[in-house]
């Protein structure tokens, strides 16, 4: 039962918090809704019993992604004032287009039906500790090759923004 | 009332479409990076829900999950990069306004 209130809880949190996201007309109140949207995700993943995952997206989303979004449209400042528009021409077609997207994937899912099954007894104690036997044993490769991704990531970031006006170093 | 595996779903559904609505609509460049995160989560809530009561006890689910989070890190840090990088030369993080390859 507690579990339901909290669901619905977080839900309404990630929902309102998403729409003004994507709604808001100050681009900076839309990244700390953002961060207030991931906030509920990372809720989600508590009441699905992924400890582990909840910790990294408020590490991960919350603390870098957010932050370097933040600083960012600081450093964007100019252009993004109270003046300019945020939002483009499509925004009609843009909401037929995804109310029909939410439609067609919520219609799809009580059609197929199958889906209205009760989560087991488990706990999820042990949580963290099943994940790191799984990245360093059966999941070792692609944890490297994601490795090398952020690495590579990191490096072009830095020569992307390092460039100065003239294109030069 | 007890949690299904639908209510996670229909929650990933409506998260989702609002994403889409974002990055159709917003000019700003950085807005469409937002809205791009809130996609992610949604897909990344179906996996770990779908991980939770599918397959109990056994999480490849939330293993895809922590290699989607990182890559949608690393993707959201070009894209910012990409994004100062267009602000310095043209002054401007409007998408629609960098049309510089448009024929």
């Amino acid at each position: 039962m507690i579990e339901t209130i909290l669901f619905y809880a977080f839900a309404i949190l990630i929902v309102v918090a998403g729409i003004l996201t994507v709604t808001s007309k100050n681009i900076f109140h839309s990244a700390l809704y953002l961060a207030a949207a991931l906030f509920g995700v990372a809720g989600i993943y508590v009441l699905l019993q992924a400890f582990f995952l909840a910790a990294v997206q408020v590490l991960v989303y919350i603390g870098a992604v957010v932050v370097l979004t933040i600083f960012v449209i600081n450093l964007t400042k100019g252009i993004t004032g109270k003046n300019v528009p945020l939002v483009n021409k499509q925004v009609l077609p843009g909401i037929i287009v995804s109310l029909m997207t939410a439609a067609l994937i919520i219609l799809a899912l009580l059609k197929t039906g199958g889906f209205d099954m009760i989560a087991g007894s488990d706990t999820g104690a042990g949580n963290t500790a099943l994940i790191g036997n799984l990245l360093l044993k059966d999941y070792v490769v692609p944890f490297e090759v994601v490795s090398v991704l952020l690495l590579a990531a990191l490096i072009g970031a830095i020569v992307i923004v390092s460039r100065d006006k003239e294109g030069e170093k | 009332m007890i949690l299904t595996l639908t209510h996670f779903l229909v929650l990933a559904a409506i998260l989702f479409a609002i994403g889409v609505f974002g990055a159709l609509t917003r000019r700003n460049a950085i807005g469409i990076l937002m809205s791009l995160e809130l996609i992610f989560n949604a897909v990344n809530i179906n996996l770990v829900a779908v991980s939770r009561f599918v397959t109990p006890g056994d999480i490849p689910g939330q293993i895809f999950t922590i290699f989607i989070i990182a890559v949608a890190a690393a993707e959201s840090v070009l894209g910012l990069a990409i994004i100062l990088a267009i602000y310095k030369k043209r002054a401007t993080v409007n998408a629609d306004e960098m049309n510089l390859m448009k024929w």
